[in-house]
């Protein structure tokens, strides 16, 4: 019986996986026509919402993946962010090399940063809600040093004139065109998620997964616990700050909403509406609902924090598992029915 | 761009801006006398003492992770500007605002939170949406602007030698004895009794004839009334807006990790600590970055003593 069900488990997996593997490609074919057919407006709202995605998916890794819920992921996207602004706007360097090595320095803080309080934090052995609770704080003193330290990061005016990225071109190093630029952010983004995907896909996420599931036991196994849950968090906290530094060089400015508590707690909807370890969903989840936002926004702002609490609130209760599992589940059953299967 | 909705405006847990503004708390001179110093860090720490020991019912004894917290100081303190309003005084608005912040709490606990006892993610999840709602709904109805609060004593006393506003030491009165109140309650009572049951095992006290379910919207009910309580206190010190309750989310949860989850004395030592170090750095370094250290030191002291200072 244990056999049985246990087969049967497996090839659920597998066929999640699949199906995990055709949404992403489906998804990625969608975003890739989107300058085809819409104007420049949606190409950059898109963009946008892909590069938010980044957040997303390095949540997603995290806490799908290992059930570790950080609220101080927006923290490593303001590292980014703010490295690629601080050291292309002030220190500088030359253009063509500014951003890349702002980038550099971004996510190299980020590392740093995520190392340290993960290291902390997960071989102290804080889990669960306590885990939650700091990595708030985490997200609150980054909001701090940002607000507070304006020298350096502009204070609440945040820093103007972020340059993009250059790419050496015909006429030695330029910055992209906006079309060529969304494909450069789409192939980053479908990159993240093809490797984290191919990554998870056998024996690695099985660890994961036994860790998220019962971490004595997965220990008891032989898996080094603490060392693979500090390993996902700092390559996560990098995958945040690509996003955030990316996100930066692409709009030209950053303020501090883009580090503070708001922007770690969209993140999490984004992952709880898209669906907790699936990859694909959050990043669905990250344009459905920033495109919603402008909607929502554009008739009333004062309207959207009700729209995203009422969301909060209707995820918990309508689809536990994320909009499109919920969606995948009632599709199966009614396969399944209309097979003569239970 | 995307991110700069007025949801991420509006709700940033922004401890800086506000705090800077907010003059009565921080107006710190570098020449007070030592005594003002103390009763400065006093305020803020029966401020802390409040919010957290109904934040130490909710989380620390049920385990409800409840990120709408702050937005019961945030209804104490506005039931208090709506009483002032209407020509009520200040003193029956401290009466009527914990009877709001218990009936809110009530409604949240019947109507979401029993539900999820058994989800801590979920909870985390529709909590905090709760409190976007919450905190945008008062915005909707009474502006983005302060609410306007009179303050109820405006004399001051000398109190070893140093000239100090009576208010705040009234209120430093009542923070401490509703403190004994709650403590009271815990230990000697039935219904003290039967929370600590409980808290210990659920089914067990559910096996012994305790209503669980009664016992949790009660406690729940209890806590939000002790942060409107402080809410209520508060108010004349500070700028009342919509999103001053995320003010104290953050530091209330300090306030109980810190301290050791789900006591009272735990309560009041972790007060001590992240009030007394925020009041003290106050006077040596810009406000932000103040807040920032002391919750550098909290993390350290949690990663140092996992159960909090005191134990429970």
């Amino acid at each position: 019986m244990t056999d049985i069900s246990l087969t049967t488990t497996s090839i659920r997996a597998s066929q999640r996986g699949r199906a995990q593997f055709v949404g992403l490609a489906c998804l990625l074919a969608c975003a890739a026509i989107v300058p085809i057919f819409f104007g420049s407006y949606s190409v950059a709202l898109v963009r946008d919402a892909l590069l938010f995605s980044l957040l997303a998916i390095a949540l997603d890794f995290l806490w799908g993946k290992t059930g570790v819920l950080s609220f101080g992921h927006a923290a490593f996207f303001g590292a980014g962010a703010y490295g690629v602004a601080v050291v292309s706007t002030s220190l500088g360097a030359e253009p063509a090399i500014a951003s890349w090595a702002g980038l550099v320095v971004g996510i190299g803080t980020a590392v740093l940063v995520s190392l340290v309080v993960g290291y902390f934090l997960i071989f102290g052995r804080v889990r669960g809600a306590y885990f939650t609770i700091v990595t708030l704080a985490l997200a609150v003193i980054t909001d701090h040093i940002v607000v507070g330290w304006s020298k350096v990061t502009g204070g609440n005016a945040g820093l103007l004139g972020v340059l993009p990225l250059y790419f050496p071109g015909a006429e030695g190093p330029a910055p992209l065109s906006s079309t060529v630029h969304f494909y450069f952010v789409l192939a980053v983004v479908s990159g993240v998620a093809l490797a984290l995907w191919l990554q998870c896909r056998g024996r690695y996420g099985a660890v994961l997964r036994a860790i998220a599931d019962n971490e004595m036991r997965a220990q008891a196994l032989g898996h080094n616990t603490s060392l693979h849950l500090l390993v996902v968090f700092v390559v996560s906290a990098a995958i945040a700050a690509l996003g955030g530094g990316l996100y930066a060089a692409t709009v030209g400015f950053v303020a501090p909403d883009i580090v503070g508590l708001m922007l770690s707690t969209q993140a999490i909807i984004w992952v709880a509406i898209g669906g907790r370890g699936t990859i694909v969903g959050p990043i669905v989840a990250t344009v459905l609902v920033l495109w919603l936002e402008q909607h929502i926004s554009s008739i009333n702002t004062k309207l959207w924090p009700l729209a995203i609490g009422a969301l909060f609130i209707s995820c918990v209760f309508v689809f536990p598992n994320g909009i499109l599992a919920t969606t995948g589940d009632l599709l199966v059953r009614f396969r399944g029915r209309s097979r003569g299967k239970p | 761009m995307i991110c700069d909705g007025s949801a991420i405006r509006s709700a940033r847990l922004c401890w800086g801006e506000t705090e800077v503004r907010r003059s009565p708390l921080n107006a710190y001179k570098l020449m007070d006398a030592p005594i003002t110093v103390a009763l400065n860090a006093m305020t803020l720490i029966s401020i802390l003492m409040l919010v957290g020991l109904g934040l130490a019912v909710i989380f620390g004894l049920m385990g409800i992770i409840n990120l709408s917290h702050g937005e019961f100081v945030t209804i104490g303190a506005f039931s208090v500007a709506i009483i002032q309003g209407f020509g009520g005084s200040f003193w029956l608005a401290l009466l009527v605002a914990p009877l709001v912040g218990a009936s809110v709490g009530f409604l949240i606990e019947r109507s979401l939170i029993r539900f999820l006892y058994s989800r801590p993610l979920a909870t985390i999840l529709a909590t905090w949406g709760l409190s976007l709602i919450i905190q945008q709904s008062l915005q909707l109805a009474f502006g983005a602007a302060p609410q306007r609060i009179d303050s109820p004593i405006t004399a001051s006393v000398d109190l070893f030698g140093a000239n100090y506003p009576l208010y705040r030491i009234v209120m430093i009165a009542l923070a401490s004895a509703i403190i004994v109140a709650s403590y009271l309650l815990i230990k000697r009572t039935r219904f003290g009794l039967d929370l600590r049951t409980v808290i210990q095992n659920r089914d067990m006290a559910e096996c012994l004839g305790i209503d669980t379910g009664r016992v949790y919207m009660i406690a729940f009910s209890l806590g939000a009334a002790l942060a409107a309580i402080a809410g209520a206190l508060i108010a004349p010190l500070t700028a009342v807006i919509a999103q001053m309750g995320v003010n104290y989310l953050a530091r209330s949860f300090f306030v109980v990790i810190v301290g050791g989850a789900g006591s009272v004395p735990g309560v009041v030592a972790g007060s001590a600590v992240v009030g007394g170090a925020e009041t003290l750095l106050n006077y040596a370094i810009p406000a932000t970055i103040a807040q920032a250290l002391v919750l550098v030191l909290a993390v350290i002291i949690v990663r140092l003593k996992p159960d909090g200072l005191v134990r429970g």
